[in-house]
C-alpha cells in the first residue's frame, strides 16, 4: 500500500515535470515581450529613441490622435475581418473537399498528394511575388488564360484596381492555404477507425450521409482545431498582402496597419497600441468561436 | 457503380492537382527563359531552355550557406518544439488538471499578437542574449512560434490513442517516461508524423523573423529570396530561378512526408 502510494507520488512530480519547460520558454520568449509591447502602447516611444519613451497613459488609444479616431485603422480592421471571414470559410470547405478526394484510392494519389501540398510549403514571399507577375495586367499569364477562355473581354488589373484587389488577395490565400486545411483533415481521417465504415457499407448507407453522421462528426475536434490556428493566421494576416498590394488602403490589414506605424512611421508606442487592440480583438474572435463552436478542452478523453 | 465512382475522383484529384500546380510549373518554366521571353505577350510556351538564371543566382550570394541556416533552423526547431510539447501534451491528456484548459488557451493567445507588435521587445531580448543573428535563436523564435499549433495537435492525436493500453503499461510498472516511449510515440506515430512535418514547413517558410533578426550569417532562404527580389523586383527570371532554388529543398521534404502518411494510413488499418 505504501509503495503504492509514493508511486503515485512520483507519478505526480515526473508529470508536473512533464509540462514544466514549455510552460517556462513561453513565460520567457512569449509572455515577457508581450507585456513590454502593452508598456510601450502606454507611451510616446520613438523607434531611434526608445529610452526617452514617456508614460502617456491611454492617448494613443483615445483622444483626438488616438488609435481609436483613426478611420484608416477601422477600414484595416473591417478589411481584415472580411478577408478573414470569406478565405478561412473557402479553404475549409474546399479542404474537406480535397482531403475527402486524396483520402480515396485512385491511381497516381501519391503524385497528386504530393501537388496539392506544394503550394501551402512555398514561403509566402515566393508564392506573393509569383502571383502578383502573374496578375500583371500586361505579362500576366492569368490575363491571358482567362481572355483565352473568354471567360473576360479585356486584361484587369488585379491587385491594383480596388474593385478586385481583395478577391485577389482572397483567391491566391486559398491557393496558398487549402492544402494545410487538407493535410490536417486528411491526417484526422487516416486515424478514423474502419469499422464503423464497414458497417455504414454492409448496411448500404448512402456515402453522403454516411459524411455526414460518422465522419463529420469523427473528425470535428481536428478540424475545429485547424479552423482556429488558420483562423489566428487569418486575422494576423500580413506578408500575402503587403507583397501583393504593399500599403494600398483597400486591402490594408490590421497587421499591415501596425507595421506602418511602427517600422514606417518609427512610432512604437502608437504601432503598440495598435498591436495590443488588434490581440484583443483576435481574442474576442476566439472565444467567441470557441462558444459558439463548443469546442472542448475539459482535458477529457473523450 | 464502384469503377464510376473511382473514375470520378480520379479526374477530381487530377484536376485539384493540375490547378494547384499551376503556377509554381508556369514559375518553373519561367526560370528557364530569358528576360525577354520571361515579359513577351502572348506568353511563349515553347523555347530553347536557359541557365543563364541560375548561374546569375549563384553568382550573387552563397546558396549553399543559405540551404544549409534553413535546414538547420526548420529540422532544429521542429526538434526543439517536439521536445517540449510531447511531455506537455502526454500530461494534459492523460493527467488532466483543472488548469488544462486554460492552459491550453493561454497557449493560443501567444498566436493572438501579430510578429510586429512583439518585434521590438524580442529584438532587444535576443541583443541583450547575444542571440541576434544566429542560428539558435532562430530555432528559439520558430519554435515557440509553432509551440502553440503543434501542443493543440498533439493533444487532439493524443486523445485518440486508447487510454487502456496505457493503463495496461501503468499496471506492469511502466514509468510515466516509458509509457511515453514504449507505449504512446508508436501508438501515435502518423499523428507525430504529420506535426513534425507542418512545423519544418511552418519554419522553413516564415520570412518576417528571419528578415528581421539575422543579417548574414545565420540568413536562411527566405531572406535569400528576399535580399534577391527586392533590388531586381522586375527581373522576373530570375526572380524565378531564386525561387526555383528556394523550394525545390522542401519538394523533396514533401515527396518523402507524402509517403509518411500514407504509411499512417496503413497503421490506421491495422488498428
Amino acid at each position: 500500500m505504501a509503495e503504492k502510494l509514493s508511486l503515485n507520488q512520483s507519478r505526480i512530480r515526473s508529470a508536473w515535470l512533464f509540462i514544466t519547460p514549455m510552460i517556462v520558454v513561453m513565460v520567457l520568449v512569449a509572455g515577457w515581450p508581450l507585456l513590454r509591447t502593452l508598456w510601450f502602447s502606454f507611451t510616446d516611444a520613438d523607434l531611434k529613441e526608445l529610452g526617452a519613451a514617456k508614460f502617456v497613459g491611454f492617448s494613443n488609444y483615445v483622444g483626438e490622435y488616438g488609435l481609436l479616431a483613426d478611420p484608416e485603422w477601422w477600414n484595416a480592421v473591417l478589411n481584415t475581418i472580411r478577408f478573414s471571414v470569406i478565405s478561412v470559410t473557402l479553404e475549409t470547405v474546399l479542404g474537406l473537399i480535397v482531403a475527402l478526394v486524396l483520402n480515396a484510392k485512385f491511381p497516381g494519389r501519391a503524385l497528386v498528394r504530393a501537388a496539392v501540398l506544394i503550394p501551402w510549403a512555398i514561403p509566402t514571399i515566393v508564392s506573393a511575388k509569383m502571383w502578383a507577375w502573374m496578375m500583371h495586367d500586361q505579362f500576366g499569364v492569368l490575363n491571358y488564360v482567362l481572355m483565352g477562355l473568354h471567360i473576360i473581354n479585356q486584361p484587369l488589373a488585379w491587385t491594383a484596381d480596388p474593385a478586385l484587389a481583395m478577391n485577389a488577395v482572397i483567391m491566391v490565400d486559398v491557393w496558398k492555404t487549402t492544402p494545410f486545411m487538407a493535410l490536417m483533415i486528411l491526417a484526422a481521417l487516416q486515424m478514423l477507425p474502419t469499422d464503423c465504415y464497414e458497417a455504414a457499407r454492409v448496411d448500404g448507407i448512402h456515402p453522403v450521409r454516411v459524411f455526414f453522421k460518422v465522419t463529420l462528426p469523427l473528425i470535428r475536434p481536428a478540424l475545429m482545431v485547424a479552423v482556429i490556428f488558420r483562423a489566428l493566421d487569418a486575422l494576423r494576416v500580413f506578408d500575402l498582402i503587403y507583397v501583393l498590394t504593399s500599403n494600398s488602403k483597400d486591402t490594408m490589414s490590421m497587421s499591415v496597419y501596425s507595421r506602418q506605424q511602427l517600422v514606417d512611421f518609427q512610432q512604437v508606442g502608437f504601432g503598440s497600441a495598435a498591436s495590443t487592440v488588434l490581440f484583443l480583438i483576435v481574442a474576442l474572435c476566439t472565444a467567441a468561436y470557441i462558444t459558439i463552436g463548443r469546442v472542448k478542452f475539459d482535458g477529457d478523453a473523450r | 457503380m464502384r469503377a464510376n465512382n473511382t473514375l470520378r475522383t480520379t479526374v477530381l484529384g487530377w484536376a485539384v492537382a493540375l490547378l494547384m500546380f499551376f503556377p509554381i510549373g508556369w514559375m518553373a518554366l519561367t526560370a528557364f527563359k530569358t528576360e525577354l521571353q520571361a515579359v513577351s505577350t502572348p506568353p511563349v510556351l515553347f523555347f530553347k531552355p536557359t541557365l543563364e538564371n541560375f548561374a546569375a543566382v549563384f553568382e550573387r550570394g552563397d546558396y549553399l550557406k543559405f540551404t544549409l541556416n534553413s535546414v538547420l533552423v526548420s529540422f532544429g526547431s521542429t526538434f526543439l518544439a517536439l521536445a517540449l510539447a510531447v511531455p506537455a501534451a502526454y500530461r494534459m491528456v492523460f493527467h488532466p488538471t483543472p488548469r488544462t484548459g486554460s492552459t491550453l488557451l493561454w497557449m493560443l493567445s501567444t498566436k493572438m499578437m501579430p510578429p510586429v507588435g512583439v518585434l521590438v521587445p524580442i529584438y532587444l531580448l535576443f541583443r541583450d542574449a547575444g542571440l541576434l543573428d544566429t542560428v539558435t535563436g532562430l530555432v528559439i523564435v520558430y519554435a515557440l512560434m509553432n509551440l502553440p499549433i503543434v501542443v493543440w495537435m498533439l493533444y487532439t492525436y493524443f486523445k485518440d490513442v486508447p487510454r487502456e493500453i496505457l493503463e495496461a503499461g501503468r499496471v506492469d510498472g511502466a514509468s510515466a517516461w516509458q509509457e511515453v516511449q514504449i507505449l504512446l510515440l508508436p501508438l501515435a506515430w502518423p499523428g507525430i508524423a504529420s506535426t513534425g512535418l507542418l512545423n519544418v514547413i511552418l519554419a522553413w517558410n516564415e520570412a518576417f523573423w528571419s528578415l528581421n533578426l539575422t543579417t548574414s550569417k545565420a540568413a536562411p532562404l527566405t531572406a535569400f529570396i528576399a535580399a534577391f527580389s527586392s533590388p531586381e523586383g522586375l527581373f522576373w527570371a530570375k526572380l524565378s530561378a531564386a525561387s526555383l532554388l528556394a523550394i525545390a529543398p522542401i519538394l523533396v521534404v514533401g515527396w518523402f512526408s507524402q509517403k509518411q502518411l500514407v504509411r499512417g494510413l496503413t497503421f490506421g488499418a491495422v488498428k
